[in-house]
Order: C-alpha cells, then structure tokens, then sequence
C-alpha cells in the first residue's frame, strides 16, 4: 500500500531501521503483545502493554515528530507516517500512550511553560506516564462548553468537585487533563482552565462503564475535593477553550495511514471469511465487499492528497472531511464482517465462548462515528467552516 | 492506531478562529496555468451558444484556445513543435474546462495527443506537428456497437495495402466525432493484433452521424468506416500497450473533469442555499440541508483525491494497473451525487432547463456511462484486485 508515499533513500532507510526493530522486538520478548488492544479490546494485556510504552520510549519510537530540544527527534511528517504505517503493519500492540503522546504533549509543547515541559514531557516520552483525557460530562457532549466541572483556587492548589464522563483509560491512567471552569461567573466557553490533574489521590474516584462489547475502557471519573497544584494550571486562567482547542489542530492525519493499514487487515480477514463460507459468490455481498475495496483506497488517496499538500499543514476542518470518510467506512465494514458470516454470526464462536473479531469489530465501530466529536457535529464543521453555509 | 482521533476534542460546537480552504499545494506554474485557464474560459466561454450551435462547441473558442492557451500543442513533444507539457499540466485544462461544463474537443484532444507522443513513431510525430501548427483537435473512436469499451472485444479491422491501411468496422458514442480534425482509432489487423490508427475525418471512406446526446455539452456521433485511408501510429512494439495507454488516460481525464464538475456544482448549491430565503432565513442555515451538503464535500473531497492521485500516477509502474477505472467510478458517481442533490436543492428552479442543474445531472450521467458502465469498471477492478469471484 506505500505507493504514494515518494520517500527518498534516507526514508527509505528509516522505514527500514523501524521496521527491522519493530520485527526485532515483536519477535521476541513482546511476541505475546502482538495485536492486542484497541476499541473494544482495551482491557487485553495492559500490563504488558505498559511495558511495551516503556520500550518504545527507551528505543526513542515516542514523541518522533517533537522539537530534538525537548526530547523528540524532530522527525518530518513524512517518517511519522512511515513510522505508523509500520507499527500497524507489524501488528504492534495498540498504543496506550496516544493520548499522552499525541494530545497532552503537544498541548504542553506549545502552551506549556518550560518548568511544565520539563517536568511532564519525559515521563511521556519514555512511555512511563500514561494519559487520560477528561473533557465530556453527563451534561457536556457534544456541546463541550457546557462544562460543569469546577476548580475553585485554594492557596497553592486547584480545588475540583464535578463529575467527568466517558473518560477511556482513566482506570488505568496516571493523570489526566481536565477541562474544568474556574469562574463560575463565567459561562460556556469563557472561564473555563486546562488543568493537569494526578489520578492516584483520595479526591477521586473512578468507575469502569461496561461498553457495548461487554468489555470497559472508558469510565466514570468523579472528583470531589481532588486536588492540583497550580503550577498544573496550562495556559492561563480562563484560557483553556483555546488551549483544548489547540490540540485539535496536532498533527491530524499523521496516523489516518496507519490506521488504514489495520483496516485493510480487517477487509482482507473478512474476505477471506466471505471466500470460505461462500459469501463472496452472493453478488449483493460481493459488491458491498468490492465497494468497501475502492473505500479504502479513496481514504488512502484522500490522505496522501493532504499530505501532500502538508506544507501549509491540514486545517482542523479537513480533518472532519477525513474523521467522516473513515468512520463512515469503519462502520459500514462491522456490519458486512457479520453478514459475510452467515448466520453462524448469531452466536459466540471462540472456544472460550467469546464474540468473535467480526462480532467485535461490528460493534466497536459504532463508536466510531460517536467519538472524537459525532458524525453530526462533523457534518456542522464541515458544513459552516470548510463549505462557509451560513449558522 | 485507530485510537488516535477517539481522543480529540468532541465539540466545537462554539465559534473558534475560521481557518479558509486551503487549496492542495500545486506546483507554482500549474497555479498559474490554472488562473490563466479560468480567465480566459471565464471571458470567452459561453456554453449554452455553444451547445445549441449545430457543431456542439464554439469553433471561435476553440480557435482562440489554440491562439491563446495552445490547446492543441499543450502535450505535443517540442521535437513537434509543441509545448511538451505532461499529462498532468493537461489535467488542469481538462479540470478547468469541466468545471464549467465547457462543451470541447479539449479531453480528447489532449488525450490523443498524450498518446500519440508516448507511440514515438515517425507517422505520430508527424500527425503531431500537424496538430500542433494547425491547432486540430482529435476524438477518440473507441467504442463499438458489439464490444462497447472492452478492448479485447474489439473488431474494427485494419487491412496493410501498398499506400497504408484501411479501416472498416463501426464506431460509436464518440465525444465531438462529428466535427472533430482527426480520429484516433483502435482497430485489429488481419492477425488480430490490436493497433492504433488515425484517421483524417475527412476522408471518403467513413460516414459521421451525429447522435442528441443526454448530455447536450457533448455532442456524440456514430462513424461507419468503409476503407477509410489511415495511418498506423503506434510502434512495433504492443499495440495492446497504446489502447490500454488510451484507454487508462481517457478514464483518468473522465475522472479529473467529473471530479472538477462535481466541486463546481457543489459550490453552486452552496452559493444558493445560502442566498435563497423561506422561513424567514437563508435555506443553508437548516442543519438537514447542511448535512447533506457536508456529506456531498466528502465525496467530492474523496474524488478530487482519487483523480490527482490517478493523474500523478500515469506512467508511474507502482501503480495498481486498474487505477484510472477506480478514479473514473468514483468520480463519476461523486458528479451525479452532487448533482442529483442539485436540482433537489433547487427547487422548482433546478428543474428548468433554463438553470444549469441539469446539465451537471446529464454530464454525471453521461460521464459514469462512458468508456465502461459503474458495474463493468467495478468487475474490472475486482478482478485485478483478487477480488473476483
Ligand atoms: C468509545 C468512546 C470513547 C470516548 N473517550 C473519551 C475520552 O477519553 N475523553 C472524553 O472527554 N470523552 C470521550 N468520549 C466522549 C465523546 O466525545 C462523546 O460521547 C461525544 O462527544 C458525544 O457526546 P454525548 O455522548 O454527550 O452525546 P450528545 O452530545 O448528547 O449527542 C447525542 C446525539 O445527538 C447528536 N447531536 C448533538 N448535538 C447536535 C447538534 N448540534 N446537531 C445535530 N446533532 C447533534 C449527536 O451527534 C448524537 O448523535 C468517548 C466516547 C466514546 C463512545
């Protein structure tokens, strides 16, 4: 799938070196790892995958596109890509460092204070200190500025009480980022703070939410009298719409192609299904498989076609147009990896009474189009920001 | 990695700062030649003229473009007295001319031309100077009454006398075969070899009829070939090659122009949904027409992908062999989507024929039928892909 991708012999010789360590490791120690975790399956091997964030980390896997000063290894756009496309290929585990890799660093790289750097962005980039997001509430989703959450300033601290919701990992995670309003004379988007929160404190609590899928990764986070420093404080004070934000804008579509090489490993595991139980001979099923095909390389090309023009670097609002066209197709191949199995997808098929991976992938892709911001929002985005339609 | 846009803030459901469209980096000279495209096409052209005339396009157009623009020596090898330009540098005119529906000889005159300079024979660098100097255009007669467009069905016959060859055999749907200079022509020699030939329109031995398109910007024509002198053009080397060369570009430029009609008319409703008033506000600030205008921006996002991939992947071996049918399936079906939507969305006004929706609906029609139906491209690029059944 890398034609496309034009890389010059250096890249080519990095694609190499991270997939002969990847093979290296993958093989060896970490072989049990391989293919474990993701949506709907978070709750395999985190142990070992903790361990796995730390090997990343000392072999210098994390944090690749970020600045050599503050750890990072100033890599293009180009080699995080390959570096993506690679780790999906070799089945890597799935990554329980993202959001800190991906969200709360580059927050902290470019709002974060020097003393905030260097003290959170290590542990993250050896894969020490993992991560959660704490954005929606009950009463805040969609309509994230309705954020109840209060942090109320006690001396040195950042006092919180309120309840986060749909927080994935939180069980598992070291601290969080919380988007919480610090004036409560202040409403919606003003006055609301980005704080950085410790997890392992008596003021919280937190409770797993069974899924869909009958497994849990997202949780209940309750905060009452939980405490932070405010030096935890990022940005400044009432600033933290525009810092949450801000971390929209990171190096979207860096992962969409390696995201694409796991789909394309579901769609060959379903055709594969559909030639053994001779679905593929239907022609209403053949066509929805050939038609998922075709899917998947447009999303391949709409992806390099934005990479491609990464100079001026994608807009927030391209992401929704590419956040659509994935979620859409992910959604629309759960229920054909069901259908592709006949009716023997009415029951559990592992030997340990388990649903299986077409069963799974069917129901964790409803997600899909839910987090992340919902297909309806996106629409709006894409509606009022990329087409200009009038509010 | 899936995991990574799970994460990202959900709403922005409050104003944050608006970022404009960022255009797809193009090289700085192709900007250029698109600016010049898109001037020139917005002084001059006028398409409803231009497809009520009898010819189906505006000739003065046509001989300004070659004037102005060098419409016909655009991909014309310089050792031909050409502009040397690529297959891609076409592509923007191809786009431009889409864009607004211009009804022209330009698709498949830049096609051939693209053609006729990669067969490198004395016979085609010879016709290609003549293209360039006299500002010809070329159609492209592929498709036959049994065969349709798959090559390997084809049964035009191409017979070797003395003097060079003649071809016999039926043509039909031809884009602008009525009026066009030249015909470019595969046909099958007496050993059934498939070959590229080239016939001046002219010539006494073949009659033109031209057909009422659906699509009235481009006009279609039967040819009856009765011994019409032609020359061979390809080299000793694989015909099979050029007609599969011919075949690939014809659908990548179908491909560039459905997916620049597509954006064109998608800014047309969006133009309209925003200025058009009932209820007391702008059409556009309803979320139910939002969503399909949001979904409508995918698709055309996902075609204008597909088709700059397909283009900047001509000539390029690491392609999949079956790309140019990909790109010209989805770009097709993204126009008639769009357009469909359009005259929707229109209103009463979409369904006039005064309005412009329609000529989108009969040019996405148009253009998912030509040179391979949805279902027949679908199978073909199954098949390559392991797909089949
Ligand atoms: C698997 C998973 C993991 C998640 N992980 C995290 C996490 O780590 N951290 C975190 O903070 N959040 C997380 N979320 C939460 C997620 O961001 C929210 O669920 C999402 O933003 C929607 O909010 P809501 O659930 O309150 O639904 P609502 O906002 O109540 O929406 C309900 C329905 O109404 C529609 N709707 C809402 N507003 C509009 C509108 N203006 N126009 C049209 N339709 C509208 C929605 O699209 C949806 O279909 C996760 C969610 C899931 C499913």
């Amino acid at each position: 799938m890398s034609a496309g991708l034009k890389l010059s012999d250096a890249d080519e010789r990095f694609r190499l070196r991270a997939r002969a360590w990847l093979a290296d490791n993958l093989a060896g120690e970490f072989a049990d790892v391989v293919g474990t975790g993701g949506p709907g399956r978070e709750h395999q091997a985190v142990r070992r995958r903790r361990q796995w964030e730390r090997r990343l980390g000392a072999s210098g896997w994390i944090g690749l596109g970020w600045p050599k000063r503050h750890g990072g290894q100033d890599a293009s756009l180009l080699r995080q890509v390959v570096f993506h496309e690679e780790y999906a290929r070799a089945g890597a585990p799935a990554r329980l460092g993202h959001m800190s890799e991906q969200l709360v660093g580059p927050t902290l790289l470019t709002f974060g204070t020097a003393e905030q750097q260097a003290r959170f962005l290590p542990g993250i980039l050896r894969g020490e200190v993992l991560w959660c997001q704490g954005y929606s509430e009950p009463d805040a989703g969609s309509d994230l500025a309705g954020v109840r959450t209060s942090a109320v300033r006690e001396g040195g601290h950042y006092v919180l009480s309120g309840q986060k919701i749909w927080t994935s990992l939180a069980d598992i995670a070291d601290w969080c980022f919380v988007l919480a309003r610090t004036d409560p004379d202040q409403t919606r988007h003003r006055g609301l703070s980005y704080l950085l929160v410790p997890l392992d404190q008596p003021g919280i609590e937190i409770r797993p939410i069974r899924q869909i899928t009958g497994t849990s990764e997202f949780n209940e986070v309750f905060f009452d009298g939980a405490r932070t420093a405010v030096d935890n404080l990022v940005g400044a004070e009432g600033d933290g719409w525009r810092v949450a934000m801000g971390t929209l804008a990171f190096e979207r579509g860096v992962a969409t192609l390696g995201q694409q090489i796991g789909f394309e490993r579901e769609l060959n595991a379903i055709i594969a299904t559909a030639r053994a139980t001779g679905a593929i001979d239907d022609p209403a099923l053949h066509a929805r498989i050939v038609d998922a095909w075709i899917g998947l390389r447009v999303m391949r090309y709409t992806a390099l076609h934005t990479l491609s023009s990464a100079g001026t670097g994608p807009s927030g609002s391209e992401g929704s147009i590419s956040k659509l066209q994935w979620a859409n197709w992910h959604r629309n191949l759960g229920e054909l990896a069901v259908d592709v199995t006949g009716a023997a997808g009415l029951v559990a098929g592992g030997a340990s009474d388990e649903l299986t991976e077409e069963q799974l992938l069917f129901l964790y892709t409803r997600a899909d189009t839910i987090y992340g911001g919902t297909n309806e929002i996106q629409r709006n985005i894409v509606a009022e920001r990329v087409l200009g339609m009038p509010r | 990695m899936r995991q990574y846009d799970r994460n990202e803030p959900p709403g922005l459901s409050e104003p944050t700062e608006l970022s404009e469209p960022t255009e797809p980096s193009e090289p700085i000279e192709r900007r250029e030649m698109r600016r010049t495209v898109a001037d020139f096409l917005d002084r001059h052209a006028d398409i409803r003229t231009a497809m009520t005339n009898a010819d189906g396009y505006d000739r003065e157009l046509w001989r300004r473009g070659v004037d102005e623009l060098g419409v016909s020596a655009l991909l014309v090898p310089e050792r031909c007295g050409g502009l040397g330009m690529s297959f891609a540098d076409g592509a923007v005119l191809v786009a431009e001319f889409g864009r607004r529906l211009v009804p022209s000889p330009l698709l498949d005159t830049v096609v051939a031309t693209a053609v006729l300079a990669a067969c490198g024979t004395d016979e085609a660098d010879w016709l290609l100077t003549e293209i360039a100097t006299e500002g010809l255009s070329v159609a492209v007669a592929f498709a036959e009454p049994e065969a349709g467009w798959c090559a390997d069905s084809l049964a035009s016959r191409a017979a070797s006398h003395s003097a060079g060859w003649t071809l016999r055999g039926a043509k039909e749907y031809v884009a602008h075969g009525a009026t066009a200079d030249l015909l470019l022509v595969p046909a099958r020699t007496t050993e059934g070899e498939l070959r590229l030939y080239v016939t001046r329109a002219s010539d006494a031995g073949l009659r033109r009829t031209s057909r009422t398109a659906l699509d009235h910007t481009r006009t279609l024509a039967e040819i009856e070939f009765t011994d019409a002198v032609a020359v061979r053009v390809d080299g000793s080397a694989g015909g099979a090659d050029s007609v599969a060369l011919l075949s690939g570009l014809m659908l990548t430029a179908l491909a560039v122009e459905s997916a620049a009609a597509a954006r064109s008319c998608l800014s047309g409703i969006v133009t309209y949904l925003s200025v058009r008033q009932q209820f007391g506000r702008a059409l556009g600030s309803f979320q139910a027409l939002k969503h399909r205008c949001a979904d409508l921006a995918v698709r055309v996002a996902g075609a204008e992908a597909t088709a700059w991939y397909a283009t900047e992947s001509v000539g390029n071996g690491a392609q999949a062999a079956t790309t140019p049918e990909l790109a010209k399936v989805v770009c097709a079906d993204a126009l008639l989507r769009v357009a469909a939507e359009s005259v929707q969305l229109h209103g009463g006004i979409g369904f006039t024929f005064d309005h412009d929706a329609h000529l989108f609906l009969k040019r996405g029609k148009a253009n998912q039928l030509l040179f391979g139906s949805g279902q027949q491209l679908r199978t073909r690029v199954a098949e390559a892909a392991g797909l089949g059944t």
